[in-house]
């Protein structure tokens, strides 16, 4: 495969990760979406690794620093989402309104 | 010939896993397909000259991140038995951005002109020896930083879940 369709597969992850983030009405459905898109973002590090850089620990660090930071973000994500079941016992997007205006 | 047939497997478990995961209602095939997608993605990494990426990916994501979406699906049930009705209008307003966006990006692509490298690096340059070597000397600091990140991520997640203290009589 040459790097354009590779780019074409991490665009399309990235919509359908964008698809999920934006539509779906369970948190965690949400949180999936998120991660979708950051490995959408890390195929095309990938990507570009192998066929543009000529040095190719840079992109594979980068990729690495990523998953690293995505596991910090799940943790602290996931015990929000506890947090809030625990409060209002759902974790319907549409149904915790009460901070809006 | 084999070898394209496997690197299309992949791109298709990318992709299948991707749109279970963006329009299933029920969240445990969400949580299925995030982890066929990623596995697909892992699969990639491994074509594209990175095993050890790959194993990370399959590791800390498959292993880790999904079995801790998991767990958190399990403690906050109410919503896994009984999906709520999906809302048409913001299903059609994520579409709509999805094909707007993807649309850009791939006009972006078609018309860019990458300046790319005859050959890939030497087998020497991808190797795992060369990857710890440039983590704990170029790339120290952010190593370090990381770790940081994740220790901060894991008191901050203790902190925020755990139960309220009974209130002590001052």
């Amino acid at each position: 495969m040459t790097l354009e369709s590779y780019l074409l597969v991490g665009a399309a992850l990235f919509s359908l990760g964008l698809i999920g983030a934006l539509s779906h009405r369970n948190l965690i459905a949400l949180l999936i979406g998120i991660e979708l898109m950051m490995n959408a973002a890390s195929l095309n590090l990938m990507a570009f690794n192998r066929f543009v850089v000529t040095d190719p620990t840079t992109g594979q660090i980068f990729v690495l620093i990523i998953i690293g930071l995505a596991a910090a973000e799940v943790a602290i994500f996931l015990s929000i989402i506890l947090r809030i079941y625990r409060a209002y016992h759902d974790i319907d997007a549409e149904k915790l309104t009460k901070l809006s205006g | 010939m084999l070898e394209q047939a496997v690197i299309y497997t992949f791109v298709a478990l990318v992709l299948i896993g991707g749109i279970l995961a963006a329009f299933s209602r029920q969240i445990l095939y969400v949580i299925i397909g995030l982890g066929i997608s990623l596995l697909g993605l892992a699969g990639l990494f491994l074509n594209l000259g990175s095993p050890f990426v790959a194993a990370m990916q399959v590791l800390i994501y498959i292993g880790g991140i999904t079995v801790a979406i998991v767990f958190a699906m399990m403690l906050s049930i109410a919503m896994s038995i009984r999906p709520p009705d999906p809302n048409p209008q913001k299903l059609g307003f994520a579409i709509a951005c999805a094909v707007i966006f993807f649309g850009a990006v791939a006009h972006l692509i078609r018309g860019a002109q990458f300046q790319q490298i005859a050959s890939p690096a030497s087998e020497k340059a991808w190797s795992v020896g060369a990857l710890g070597h440039a983590l704990l000397t170029h790339y120290n600091v952010v190593f370090e930083a990381l770790s940081l990140v994740l220790l901060l991520a894991i008191i901050g997640a203790i902190l925020i879940a755990r139960r309220a203290l009974p209130k002590e009589n001052s």
